[in-house]
Formats: C-alpha cells, structure tokens, sequence
C-alpha cells in the first residue's frame, strides 16, 4: 500500500502544480477541488496483499449467462504488482490460470503467463493495452489494475457538484484525459465520478466513449469495511452501447493472512490451488 | 332501359353541376389542399428489405439471425494499391491509418466496431507463447517494414480476403453505424473524407457496402424525384397545346394533374405509408393518366364549340359530358381494375401499394373530370380551338393533320384488315418465342447506372477481396456448450470446406477458423497445427483465454453467448440471383444429405438467402398479377358492355402488348426483376383505356346509329382517334420521362411500360377493328333489333328536348380535310 502511495504521492508533485494551475477556478469554494478528491482516493488502504474469491457472471444484450468461479490473489512488490486468479468453475476451465505482473514503469509492457490444462503447457502471452476488456468483461485492464482507485496523472480533474447516491453525499468529479493519445489508449473521453465523502471511495463512474458516445457505467456496492479497509463487494458494470453486463461478486476477503510469493510463479501456475 | 335511365341521371347530374360550378371548383380545391397538406410528413424508406414482404419467413429468420450474432451492414471503405508492394508500402498504410482514425470521428460510426489494419491485431505463436499484438503500432516507415507487415498478414488466413486482398493490393475498413437511419449522412461523410485524403498516385478509395448503398439511395431518389415530375408536367403540358391551342386546353388538365398527384401522395403521406425507391414513377404515371380522361373531354367539347358556336357554355359543356362520361367511366374502371390486380396480386408491399395509390389517383382524376373541369368550362365564355373548325354550308367539321393522318391510317385498316390481322399473328409468334427467353433475375447494385461510384467501388471489392454477398448458415445444437464438441465442429469444417467449392464463394468464417489460428499460435506457431483441437476443454479454454484481450462481443458475429448456435459466414462476389440461386440450392441439399444429425441441424439465412427466397417468389407471383390484371379488366369490361365478347376484345390490345413486352425483354435480356415485374399490371391498366374508347364509340355507331362499319371507321378515326393519338402521346411521353431517371429500374420500368403502351395503341387501332372487321361480334351487330337500345337519346334529355328545332345536327360529323 505504502509503496502505491509513494508512486502516487510522486505523480502528484510533478502534476499537482501545473494541474491546479489550470483548475483553479474548478470548484466551488466549499468543495475540495477535484484533484483532492482523486488524491483522497488513492491514499485509502487496499491491503499490502490480498486473497478473495470472484464470481464473475457476464449477460449479454439477450439476457444469456456466463458465470465463471475464480479464487484470486494479488500483492505488491514496491511499485510492482502481481495478480494470480485461478478459474475454478465451470468445470472445462477448471484450473485455467492467468499470472500478471504489473510493472510501474509506462515504457515497460506487463508481463502475463497463462496456464491451460487441457494443453498441460504453460504458455506466455502478450500483455494488453490498457483499453483493452478483460478477460470478456465490461471492464479494461486499466479498470481492473486500478481496482477501487484513479489514474489521477491520466485526466485533468474538476469537482462539479455534490449528490446524495445510494443515501451516501458523494462530490460528482469530472475526469477528462489529459491529451488524445491518452484518450485513446484508456477508450476513454471523459469519466464522471461519484465519490463517497466519507471514506473517499468511488461508488459510481459513468464513461464516454472517445466520440463522447454514452459507453458504461460501473456501480460499486455493498462496501463493507473487511479488516478495517473498505471495500466493495459487488462491482456491476453496463455497457450502454452493447447492452452487455458484468458483476463481480467478491467472497472471503483476507487481507490480513498475506499471500506467500510462491504463488505468483509458473510452477504454482501449473499446480494450481 | 336501364341504359335510358343512366342517360336521365348523367344529364341530371351534369345540369347539377353546371348549376352551381364556383362551388364545385371551390371544393375541389379545398380537396386538394386538405390531402397535399400531408405531403411534407412522407417518410423515405430506401432499405433494400423494404421490397420484402415483412412477414415473410425467410426475413424474420434473418431478422432473428441478425440480432442473435449482431449482424450489421456496415461501411465499407476499400483501398486499393495496383503498385508492385500493393497496400504493403509505408505511404498506404499510413493512409489506413489516417482513414481509419478519422472514420472512427465520424458521428454516427461506433468508433469501438471500427476495423481495419490499423485496428486489428495479429496472433503470433511463440516458442514459449502466443503474442497478440497489432500489425503496426505506428505506419511503417520503411519498405522492409511494410513487408513485415505484409509477411504477417499474408500469414493470418482469418483475414485473407475479408480485411486483406489475396494479393495484397486491396485492404478494407469496414465500420459499422451506431444508427442505421444515418447511413445516408454517414456515406456523404465518407465521401467528403475520401476527398481529402492524402492519396499519391496509384491509391484508390472506394467507399461501398449495403450501408453505403442504402445511404446513397436516399439522395438520389430525391435528385431524381426533383428532375422527373417537373419533365413530366412540360412534356404533358406541351401535349395538350399541340392538342388544342388554347390556354384552358393547356391549363385545364393540369388542374387535374395537381389534384390526381397531390391526393394520392397526399392519403400516402397521412396513412404513413414511405415514399420507396419505385414510389418515383407513382407522380409521372399519375400525370399520364390524369390528364388523358381531360383530352378526351376537351376533344369533344371542341367538336360540339366548333359544331354550335352561338350556344351557351354550359349547353355545351352537359352535351359533352352526356356522351363522354360513360367511355371515362369504363376506362377509369378498368385502369382501377389493372392496379388492383397490380396490388392484389404483388408480393412486394411497394409494389402492391404503387397499385393501391395509382387506383385512388384515377379515381380521383375521374372525380375532377366530371366535376371540377366540366364546372370550370361551364364558366368560360366559348372559344373555339384551331384545331377545330366547321365549314359553314354543310356544318362539317374540318380537322387538323392529327385528325387527317388518323383517318387515312383507319381507312387503310379497314381495307386491308386481313393482312392486319396476318401481321399481328406473325408478331404474336416472335413474341411468344421472346418471352420464352424471358429470365427471372435480379442484382440490387444494378439500380445504380454502371458509371456510378458506388457501382465501381462494389466491383473492386467483390473482385479483389472475398466479395461482400454475405450467405450465412446457422448452425444449431441442442444444448449450451454443445459446439465445443468436436464432432460439431467437424462437420462445421466440412461445410465451408464444401461451400468453398461452390461458384462464386470465395471464403467463408466461422469459429473453427479462429479455434484452428489459436490452436497453431498456442503450439510454437506450426503450420501443422492448423486444425481444430479434439478436447472439447482445450475448445472451451481457448475461448477463455481468447477472452483475455478481446471485447465481450467479440465472438458475437460466430456464436451465441451460450456456444449453442454458430453461424457460419460464406462470402460471395457476387449478388446476381441465378448465382445465388445455384449456391442456395446447392447448401439447402448439402444441409439435408450431409450436415443434419439428431443433435446438429442448420439453416440458410443472410442477404443471399432473403433474396434467394423473394426473388423466387417474384418469379411465381409476376404471372399471376398478369393474370389477375388481365381478369380483372375482362370482368369490368364484360359488366359494362354487358357482353364476354366485349371484353375479350377489350383485352385482346392488352394482352398483346404483355406479350411484346415479355419478347423485347426476352430479345433484348432485360431481366424480369424488382422495377420490371410492375410492367405488365400498369400496361394493363393503361393499354386497355384505348380499346375502350374504341369500342364504346363503336358500339355507339354501329350498334346504335347502324353506321357500317367503313362508314364508322370514317367518324371513329379522326375524332375518337386522334383523341386516343393525344392520350397515347401524353402517357407514352410521360413513361418515356422516367428514362431520364438516374435509377435504371426505374429507366427501364418506364422504357418498358411505354413500348407496352404504344403497343396497346397500335393493336388498338389495328388489329381490334380488324377483327371486329372480321368477326362481326353480337355485341355490335345484334341479331334482333330492340328498339330499347336504340331510343334516341334527344327522346329523353330534358336539354336535347329543348334543343329539338335544332334538327339533323348529326351526332357524328362528316369530317372534310381542311384545304
């Protein structure tokens, strides 16, 4: 966590100055502008590591179902982090495993293994842009790297309201990228955030596609504190232009039992739960 | 006496509406404008399914099919390199790119379903993995570059003539619409990109597709529509001055036009019903018709001006519509009755409401002939026209050359009616043997003239790429998950590799053509490795960890969500029927002999299949709408000269023009299709109108004034005739205007339709009164003479008893050439 921070609190310095610059006149006086409010959200704990079980159930525009178990471990190493998920059911892809290692570095890709057991190979695969969805969900690599936080060097940020949602008051913070490469890399042209002013945790983003198409919505629910570190236990995201949905359903959150390093290797790949 | 009293009433009526004509006139204009006021709200509706009727079970199913896989018509934007590298050179790629990154700001484009090199990424097999990476993350900026590129896409067979031409000198961005209604904004959008587009010689950009082609339909309906009627007006208007020579004879009729037109798109408009691609030729077939009960009115209301100058307008004007009411009657009746076989008999819903307007448009013409106009000629002071004139002594009416040249020809036809009717069997004959050469066949880019963009841009694509005539087999399992199977996907395999061997299928995609690309990648890239797994797991994984770095639709376009259907797209270039006719039929078999098993079955749906099915229809439903057209205007014709003889004379002039126009296009291989099928029912309708005339009048001077028949050939010819010449110029020119139409059914529909017309004309003028010549029929020489059918009109007509001391006026004149 400490080490997120660090790289955020780095960011920061080098954008903070030029970035309140420009927003100055962004909010309302009694509103922290929106800069604060991302910063606020990225210096909440999310656990130096983390094991959890993922129901995935993807519908698509005809209401038809794919559900999909996975048990999932991540932890970080400095700045680095590396995320393990191990797909349990349904049973033809049982014991399929993805293995990633984020690096903090832009210029370096990510690296990702995969396990497929009806090959019993191990086999490397290309990382995937940030816009890329994963793993046929509604959300990007970019969404899910970031789990329950922002990409605050990535968009310039303008407090433009406040509103009640889901009976918590929330700012409404507006993100758009910073240039058009960007842009286009996140699939992204302007984000709008709903964020608890509470425990600084978003619980709505509404997206736009890079021609300002209405894309997704993404709902985070049911946020519980589990070991003192908030978080959200449902994750449901539609799609406007496909009318696809996903949800995320989290279990048996631990984040206080650490998750051994042996687990983000090709072996335990291989070998499996 | 039945006849007795329709001559009572019809006097009655026409006394009526002389009586009060202002008001007539001013309800016919509020008429007018109560139906024209709707005319702005019509809807275009250019879709090429709009042509099928919509419950028509091979569109629902691909309809169904549509939706389950997400299926669109998309853009399609063609770039094509002729040079030594093709598009493999850094200049055309950058030109992808700059195309595809600017078509995916184009409003409307959903910039996520934007494809193309640019866009698409390669899948590479490792010695330890599988890259997926794209083809070029930035242009190439050297040759060697591009033929890396070249290397890799040559290496991915997924996209080998879909995204890539087999020689590499083609490349396609295919981009699909968020809204399809805008496709006609999209492609002008397009077009304009094009324009700009930084191309160095030896570049082409071709912007095609049934999106395009849809988008391009609209404008140029509109552009044809704004050139056509105005031509049309002209040419009638010019018509009726040659016919008359004064301003009421040449405004008059116009009237009736404006009215006829403006009820029908108006009622169209108000029942929202869309204006389609041949809704075009409804406003010009209207005003042929519209204007020809006028000439026939206005003809003989000059005969009677030139016969009684010192009258009074209104005495006229009754004794005119006295005997001009009942041939008008009978042939808006008959008219009504072809368009109403048109539209009973049509299987295309633009076609059997083209048949339901153009009737209510005769109606209406009728309406305003024997009210508006006799109203409006009971108010002008009596002018007579030049074309008309008397010789004083013996009240004989002079005519013009028109008039001349119709006797002479009537004169010629009586003598020698025999060789006439030799003639007219000899055609018969060469058109019985055109019309067996008549073939069933349709393209939908052939509505384009051959220069066309559009047209240019359809051929490039379907000659260097795959061909974008999509046939798609839909391939369905009992349970989800079933298509892992891998006896499933064997015989999917079979299937493609069949239809491959099939004319004009140039490729086809389905899952197996993605499992076999992964299950190479996912082992070091072997070639060997290009087949389909056997572990229905591996199956099942594959699609996993294809999920990894692809969008949740991605497989849309192959399988549901639940992996129990798969279509199977086959690619044709080629969007002829008898092709697709051929490769249909070949499938359906395949199908049923060797692909469905109790737990796999498939079916044809796609554009191919759709058309394949109506066009079949078409075929089927064209000879019937002939019959029935032809049945229907026997029937009223039989009713209304009380006689089945009548009407199969009536008919004869018809019928014979079909025939002719079934040998031009046998002769000439003009296909039997969408714009061409509508032909024969408005042939019908409009060719009978001069048969009736024709025998109306002669029933009046054989049977009632026991003329002989020379003897009414004489009076018939250059009255009746030369009407009849003026009707038949104004429809024939009216139809001839659609040849300068830019959507050539349309060009050919009208060409079509005119020679059919001329054709009726002539047989009209010929081989009916041969034959009566020759036949004698009851109908106009009674054996028994009645002296019911041959009261005298003047006996009971309150206006004639009046006009009793005006003896000897002769009902027909003896016409004298003019010195």
């Amino acid at each position: 966590m400490k080490f997120k921070q660090n790289l955020f609190s780095k960011c920061f310095l080098m954008s903070v100055s030029v970035l309140m610059l420009v927003n100055t006149a962004v909010a309302e006086t009694s509103h922290p502008s929106g800069l604060e409010i991302a910063q606020q959200i990225n210096a909440r704990d999310e656990g130096a590591s983390v094991s959890r079980n993922l129901i995935m159930e993807m519908v698509d525009r005809r209401g038809k179902k794919r559900v999909r178990e996975t048990r999932g471990f991540r932890k970080y190493y400095g700045e680095e982090k590396r995320t393990m998920i191990f797909y349990l059911k349904p049973n033809n892809v049982r014991k399929t495993a993805f293995l990633t290692y984020d690096y903090p570095q832009a210029d370096q890709d990510d690296d990702q293994w995969l396990y497929l057991p009806a090959m019993r190979k191990v086999r490397r695969i290309s990382s995937s842009d940030r816009g890329d969805y994963f793993l046929g969900t509604d959300f990007t690599y970019e969404d899910i790297k970031k789990e329950n936080k922002v990409g605050i060097e990535d968009y310039n940020w303008k407090t433009v309201g406040e509103e009640e949602i889901d009976g918590h008051h929330s700012f409404i913070v507006e993100a758009i990228p910073v240039n058009d490469k960007i842009a286009k890399e996140l699939g992204y042209s302007k984000v709008i955030y709903h964020i608890d002013s509470n425990i600084w945790m978003v619980r709505q983003s509404a997206h736009w596609d890079v021609r300002g198409n209405e894309l997704k919505t993404i709902n985070f629910r049911d946020i519980r504190q589990v070991q003192n570190i908030w978080t959200a236990h449902t994750l449901e995201v539609s799609n406007h232009k496909t009318g696809h949905n996903t949800r995320f359903l989290f279990s048996d959150i631990d984040y206080s039992t650490g998750v051994t390093d042996d687990i983000f290797t090709q072996q335990a790949l291989r070998r499996g739960l | 006496m039945n006849k007795i009293n329709n001559e009572i009433w019809a006097s009655r009526f026409f006394q009526a509406v002389t009586a009060f004509p202002k008001t007539i006139i001013i309800a016919g204009l509020m008429l007018i404008l109560g139906t024209a006021i709707f005319i702005p709200t019509l809807q275009k509706d250019t879709r090429s399914d709009a042509f099928i009727p919509p419950d028509h079970p091979a569109l629902i199913y691909r309809d169904k099919v549509e939706d389950i896989f997400g299926l669109k018509d998309p853009m399609v934007i063609a770039i094509v390199n002729e040079g030594e590298a093709g598009v493999f050179n850094p200049h055309t790629l950058a030109l992808v790119e700059w195309l595809t990154e600017r078509i995916e700001s184009i409003d409307s484009i959903d910039p996520e379903r934007v494809t193309s090199l640019a866009t698409e990424n390669d899948i590479i097999g490792t010695d330890d993995g599988m890259l997926v990476e794209a083809f070029f993350e930035t242009p190439p900026t050297t040759q060697r570059q591009a033929d890396q590129v070249r290397e890799a896409v040559m290496d991915f067979p997924l996209y080998l003539g879909s995204l890539v031409s087999r020689h590499g000198d083609a490349t396609l961005i295919v981009a699909e619409l968020i809204d399809q209604t805008q496709a006609q904004q999209v492609y002008a959008d397009l077009l304009a990109l094009v324009e700009q587009a930084p191309t160095k010689q030896g570049e082409m950009i071709h912007v095609a597709g049934e999106g395009a082609v849809s988008g391009y339909m609209g404008a140029y309906i509109d552009a044809d529509a704004q050139r056509l009627n105005p031509i049309a007006a002209l040419i009638i208007t010019l018509i009726l001055f040659v016919a008359f020579r004064t301003l009421r004879g040449t405004l008059l009729p116009n009237f009736v036009v404006l009215a006829t037109v403006g009820s029908a798109l108006g009622v169209m408009a108000a029942f929202d019903v869309s204006f389609f691609v041949i809704t075009n030729a409804l406003p010009v077939v209207l005003i042929g018709i519209a204007v020809a009960d006028s000439i026939h009115i206005l003809s003989q209301y000059y005969e009677e001006v030139a016969q009684q100058p010192k009258d009074t307008p209104r005495r006229i004007v009754i004794r005119t519509m006295e005997k001009m009411w009942r041939p008008i009657t009978v042939t808006t009746l008959t008219t009504m009755a072809g368009f109403l076989g048109l539209s009973l008999a049509s299987v295309m819903p633009p076609m059997q409401y083209f048949g339901l307007f153009a009737m209510l448009g005769v109606g209406v013409a009728w309406l305003f002939s024997v009210t508006v106009l006799p109203a409006a000629l009971s108010l002008l002071k009596l002018k007579p026209s030049p074309a008309y004139q008397i010789q004083d002594q013996q009240n004989q009416l002079q005519v013009d050359r028109f008039g001349l040249a119709m006797k002479s020809f009537g004169c010629w036809v009586s003598r020698h009616h025999v060789l006439v009717l030799f003639l007219a069997a000899i055609v018969t004959s060469a058109g019985i043997v055109g019309a067996f050469k008549l073939e069933l066949n349709e393209a939908r880019i052939t509505i384009f003239q051959k220069d066309e963009p559009i047209v240019h841009a359809d051929t490039i694509i379907n000659q260097k790429l795959d061909g974008v005539h999509y046939l798609d087999v839909v391939v369905e399992t009992p349970q989800a998950e079933d298509l892992f199977k891998p006896e499933n996907l064997t015989r999917i395999e079979a299937l493609q590799s069949y239809a491959e061997t099939l004319p004009h299928v140039k490729g086809s995609t389905s899952i197996v053509d993605y499992l076999k690309q992964m299950n190479r990648a996912l082992n070091e890239d072997r070639l060997d490795a290009y087949q389909l797994p056997t572990d229905p797991d591996l199956v099942a994984q594959y699609f996993l960890l294809y999920s990894a770095s692809g969008d949740p639709a991605d497989f849309e376009e192959e399988a549901d969500y639940d992996y129990r259907l798969a279509n199977v797209r086959i690619r044709m270039d080629t969007g002829v029927y008898t092709h697709e006719k051929v490769v249909v039929e070949a499938m359906q078999l395949y199908i049923a002999d060797h692909f469905n098993a109790p737990d796999i079955s498939a079916n044809l749906s796609g554009r191919v299949n759709v058309d394949y099915h109506w066009i079949k229809l078409l075929g089927k439903s064209h000879f019937g709408s002939v019959a029935v057209a032809l049945m229907l205007v026997w029937m009223m014709a039989s009713f209304n000269m009380r006689s089945m003889v009548a009407g199969v004379i009536t008919v004869i002039p018809a019928a014979f023009s079909v025939l002719l126009i079934c040998a031009v296009m046998g002769f000439s291989g003009i296909w039997l299709a969408i714009g061409t099928s509508m032909f024969a029912a408005i042939a019908i309708g409009l060719g009978v109108d001069f048969a009736v005339h024709t025998i109306e009048r002669l029933k009046v001077l054989i049977r009632d004034q026991k003329h002989s028949f020379d003897e009414a050939i004489e009076i018939l010819y250059p009255s009746t005739g030369r009407a009849l010449l003026f009707n038949f110029a104004a429809l024939a020119l009216g139809f001839g205007v659609l040849t300068t139409s830019e959507v050539v059914p349309l060009i050919k529909f009208g060409s079509l339709v005119a020679v059919g017309i001329s054709a009726s004309f002539v047989a009209s003028m010929t081989i009916l009164p041969a034959l009566i010549k020759a036949i004698h029929p009851a109908f106009l020489y009674p054996k028994t003479s009645s002296a019911n059918t041959t009261i005298p009109i003047e006996m009971i007509d309150p206006i004639r008893l009046a006009d009793a001391t005006h003896k000897e006026r002769k009902d027909e004149v003896q016409t004298k050439p003019i010195q």
